[in-house]
């Protein structure tokens, strides 16, 4: 998989070496993310990885000797301005693929447009199952869904002590946080860890104390955490001063970067599941293409807890640019039977989609890689 | 306007608004002008209320989205548990029936609404709106067995309609979708225009220029307010309809404040209490975010879109319509009546 | 029975803040019939003043919280100054427009300015929470509330006490025989207008270290803001405190003892049923329902 990579990024610079900057047109690739509103600070970071991957590939020659663009449009987080958002990038910039839309709401409001235009899209960050379960497709996803990532947490759940016994949980109210709940909970289950208490809280939410307090009262022993990072950052704080005294184990690709500044008083660690660890690039199943990827990143002076969400983006291009390759013409029908033919090593592990939902009108989905990064006192190990 | 030329010019509108599929078929600009067409739709609903009655509903958006999910669910089909061991159920209709089912459940809820609110003026009856909304956003997180909560209900049909010699159509293509919808904007107008001329309308003027005066003759105040709010409502929800079948996805998110927002500004920059206020409203802010797309970085929209706003509000404190009737009216007047004139300008 | 200890701690510690945020509120509204659409997003303002203060220039944490407030005082005279003295008699919708507008305009602007990414404020208190028996609280949350309860008071008497509370109340009550008497009612507009973003602000420094400090944090609490004033009565100022506490208890063992998914709601179901039993709020007013 190394060799082919290195092969197809030399293979590609070799004829953009005769002449300095390209002359032929741009090919275009369209990404709608939340850039403003709630959730933008999650879709910057997605925004950011996809530009320095436009900056990566293009450096080495673009893709058929042509550079790539990326026209990004903001969809406010809110699922209405996703869809204006598409509507505006196929319509008006004709773009043959598109990239988004990070909340599983935006992306699902986005699939109809998709069967509409006929255009395909890279899903980078939703979980939810109907995403690829619903017959489209035009849908192709890197990100994992919540049972993807319990199944690897499971994997590894024999090497706790005190072995995990009961589990109660902490989950934002929406798809994400409800999905987790509901798979978590299913597969520990059958691994013969039942569920205590589940708590939810709505996604604004910044005082959780009548929630830990309730949570405190359940007697399992590990507390599973699905929300954003900002208010997994208020979550774990928060069970500190109500002594919760669990174990806290965090979902979704997560990370309370702001605790490694300022650690949790009381020697409290916590466990986190991510896609990629940006403390470790070594660690990584293809260590060379993590280590470029967080060097671009950290040439830009971005935040570096960025890293563990940029790279959906940056991934998300390397998937569109390697399909427009294959299908060897600029058109979204030719991009879409392409993707099936996608096999590339991305940040997170190597990207190759898999037929999901009914037969005939399949979607594509990625089996990724999870990590489990431990954080104590403010210092970072992978479990 | 005079008698005969306003219903000219208004109807010379409609067709060449009706003709933009032929004249600019770009499917772009109709995606856009529909997206807009509807939210016209919830802002003539509005100007109803905020601008015959005087009241600000910042709630409008519930009845938008009560519409939106009425109308998904009643295609949708569901079956719930409603206590005591009773399921309530639903096989899917057709989509004219969520249609109709959007109009009546947000004319029910604007009953409710307005046999609470109207208990209280102002600012308060401003803030008990904006609860309303917030506690059906709540609702519509939570009841997730019939709304499917944050999980959105996906998979609604898109339009469709009987059309003589065809049966029973999709309307998916863009200029379809677009006549429906402006066809249902015409309609809104011309039920909110029937109503502002007949006794009721008369009523809420009265009442929204002297509350206690229009008491004191004895117009019943509170039963005139509540029959607004209830056909306010009803279109509202109508155009909440059309959102679902549109967009074809439908979360809590629908009762955003962020729509109750565009909705009353449309209907104040256009100039409120006149009935082409909110058209025009709607068509400078229905299309301004998609014109600065592109133009700045997304804050610097988001800016743009709040100072347009504020200017707005400062500089044409009666809306566009009316400044513009006012200065045509004004240089009428010299050769007409000048009592027409001030009848006109009030109109 | 230790739940519910820890469920009224927390509900004092949330209802405390509750009720700062609250007064700034209804004291504008009362003073000016101005709807502060603006509240949420001068509470944001103040707690970036104090994390650029503390964690940028590394000033001390106690005059940051001053500065930050003093900051927001100063933002919302600006306000007053450019936005509402040139609307004054305006609709009642006009105005709430134009805030919401500058709503927006700050909002953005501070996502500009500062980024998407929360920030996390450094304080001086230990991190380990006191415990008392069955309940636990942290000292930082206990400083909150007692320079909550030191700003309610000093406000307290500021307007019953000084001679600018006078002219406040004066107006308040009667903005014309106010005037005749001598108070300068564009003046008391703009001092009332600051205080209250002040007040405002300093909600969200000393709020900034407990939560974390994000571009869309003013979003929920201006929402907040309104259900505290409406149950306490719009204009009403022992009323915002009242109410600040009540939605405080409410959400706090509501959320822990019915469901937390419908924690949020609770404050604004109260607010109907309140509204739909007695409109004038909780606490009697002296008038005003139209």
């Amino acid at each position: 998989m190394l060799t082919r990579r290195t092969a197809l990024l030399s293979g590609l610079a070799l004829p953009a070496l005769s002449r300095t900057g390209f002359a032929a047109d741009p090919i275009r690739i369209g990404m709608t993310q939340p850039l403003t509103g709630a959730v933008a600070a999650s879709g910057n970071y997605v925004a950011n990885g996809a530009k320095i991957a436009v900056d990566v590939l293009n450096r080495a020659g673009g893709v058929m000797g042509r550079p790539i663009e990326l026209v990004l449009e903001d969809n406010k987080s809110n699922p209405r301005e996703a869809v204006a958002a598409v509507e505006k990038l196929v319509l008006r910039d004709k773009v043959p693929a598109l990239i988004g839309a990070w909340s599983s709401t935006f992306t699902l409001a986005i699939l109809p447009k998709l069967m509409e235009y006929k255009v395909p899209m890279v899903v980078e960050t939703s979980s939810a199952a109907r995403i690829t379960t619903s017959g489209n497709p035009y849908v192709f996803r890197i990100a994992p869904t919540s049972e993807m990532e319990a199944i690897g947490f499971a994997e590894l759940v024999g090497k706790y002590t005190p072995a995990i016994r009961k589990i109660d949980f902490l989950s934002v109210n929406n798809d994400f946080g409800r999905g987790a709940t509901e798979k978590y909970g299913a597969i520990l289950g059958a691994k013969g860890i039942p569920t205590g208490r589940v708590e939810t809280m709505t996604p604004e939410a910044t005082d959780l104390s009548a929630q830990l307090t309730a949570l405190k009262q359940s007697d399992g022993d590990t507390l599973f955490i699905t929300t954003g990072v900002e208010q997994l950052t208020l979550a774990m704080r928060q069970a500190i001063e109500q002594r919760v005294g669990k174990r806290i184990v965090s979902t979704g690709g997560s990370f309370p970067d702001a605790l490694i500044h300022q650690p949790l008083p009381g020697g409290a660690h916590s466990d986190h599941v991510l896609f990629y660890a940006p403390w470790f690039p070594e660690k990584a199943i293809h260590p060379e293409i993590a280590k470029t990827y967080t060097e671009e990143w950290n040439k830009h002076g971005w935040e570096f807890a960025g890293l563990t969400e940029g790279f959906r983006g940056y991934d998300a291009v390397l998937t569109v640019a390697e399909a427009v390759r294959i299908a060897g013409k600029v058109e979204p029908e030719a991009i879409r039977e392409a993707m099936w033919k996608v096999q590339i090593p991305g940040v997170n592990g190597n990207i190759h989609f898999q037929k999901e939902g009914p037969a005939g009108r399949e979607s594509g989905q990625n089996q990724p890689n999870v990590y489990i990064v431990r954080l104590a006192d403010g210092k970072t190990s992978l479990v | 306007m005079s008698a005969v030329l306003a219903p000219l010019l208004g109807w010379s509108f409609a067709a060449a608004m009706a003709s933009v599929p032929f004249l600019f078929p770009d499917p772009y600009l109709l995606a856009v002008l529909t997206s807009a067409g509807i939210f016209i739709i919830g802002a003539i609903s509005l100007n109803l209320l905020l601008g015959y009655t005087g009241q600000l509903s910042l709630g409008h958006a519930a009845f938008f989205g009560l519409g939106a999910y009425a109308s998904a669910l009643a295609t949708l089909g569901f079956d719930i548990a409603i206590g005591f061991g009773l399921r309530l159920r639903l096989d899917p209709q057709p989509v004219w029936v969520g249609f109709l089912s959007a109009v009546v459940v947000a004319g029910l809820f604007g009953w409710l609404l307005g046999r609470l609110a109207f208990r209280v003026r102002g600012a308060y009856f401003v803030i008990i709106t904006i609860c309303f909304a917030q506690v059906l956003r709540m609702v519509s997180l939570n009841w997730v067995e019939l709304t499917q909560g944050p999980m959105a209900l996906t998979g609604i049909p898109p339009f469709a309609l009987w059309l003589p010699g065809q049966g029973v159509v999709e309307l998916t293509s863009k200029p379809q979708t677009y006549w429906l919808v402006l066809g249902v904007a015409v309609l809104a107008f011309l039920i909110v225009r029937q109503i502002v001329r007949s006794r009721i309308g008369r009523a809420l003027v009265a009442l929204r220029e002297n509350e206690t005066l229009a008491r004191s003759v004895g117009i019943r105040v509170t039963h005139y307010l509540v029959i607004a709010t209830v056909v306010s409502a009803g279109i509202a929800g109508a155009a909440g309809s059309l959102f679902a079948h549109y967009v074809r996805i439908i979360d809590p998110d629908v009762f955003l404040f962020i729509y109750t927002v565009t909705m009353v500004i449309m209907v104040v920059t256009g100039g409120k209490g006149t009935l082409w206020g909110p058209v025009v409203g709607g068509l400078i802010f229905g299309l301004l975010p998609d014109m600065l797309r592109g133009a700045a970085r997304p804050e610097a929209q988001w800016i743009a879109y709040g100072l347009a706003m504020i200017l707005l509000v400062m500089f044409l404190p009666r809306g566009i319509v009316p400044a513009f009737t006012g200065l045509l009216a004004g240089r009428r007047a010299r050769v007409v009546l000048p009592a027409a004139a001030a009848r006109e300008a009030a109109e | 029975m230790d739940q519910a200890l820890q469920h009224l701690v927390n509900g004092t510690v949330l209802g405390g803040t509750y009720a700062l945020l609250g007064i700034g509120l209804t004291l504008i509204f009362g003073v000016m019939r101005v709807v502060n659409f603006t509240h949420g997003e001068l509470y944001a303002f103040g707690a970036y003043m104090a994390y650029g203060l503390v964690s940028l220039l590394g000033l001390n944490f106690y005059l940051s919280l001053l500065l930050a407030a003093l900051l927001g005082a100063a933002l919302g005279a600006v306000i007053e100054r450019v936005l509402l003295r040139p609307l004054r008699g305006a609709d009642i919708d006009s105005v709430m427009l134009a805030m919401i507008g500058a709503a927006l305009v700050l909002q953005n602007a501070s996502m500009w300015a500062w980024g998407g990414v929360a920030k996390l404020v450094p304080s001086p208190f230990d991190g380990m929470p006191l415990v008392f028996g069955p309940v636990s609280v942290l000292p930082l949350r206990l400083f909150v509330l007692g320079v909550a309860v030191a700003l309610l008071l000093a406000f307290w008497f500021l307007l019953d006490r000084t001679r600018a509370g006078i002219a406040m109340r004066a107006t308040f009550q009667d903005p014309e025989t106010a005037a005749l008497m001598g108070v300068r009612v564009a003046w008391v507009g703009t001092a009332t207008f600051a205080i209250g973003s002040g007040l405002a602000a300093a909600a969200g420094a000393l709020l900034g270290p407990v939560f974390m400090v994000s571009p869309t944090m003013g979003d929920l609490v201006g929402l907040k803001a309104f259900a505290i004033v409406i149950l306490g009565g719009l204009g009403n100022l022992p009323g915002a405190v009242i109410g600040g506490f009540a939605l405080g208890y409410v959400e706090e063992f509501g959320g822990g003892f019915l469901s937390t998914e419908y924690r949020d709601a609770f404050g604004f179901l109260l607010i109907i049923l309140v509204l739909a039993i007695r409109p004038q709020g909780l606490v009697a007013a002296k008038e005003r329902v139209g």
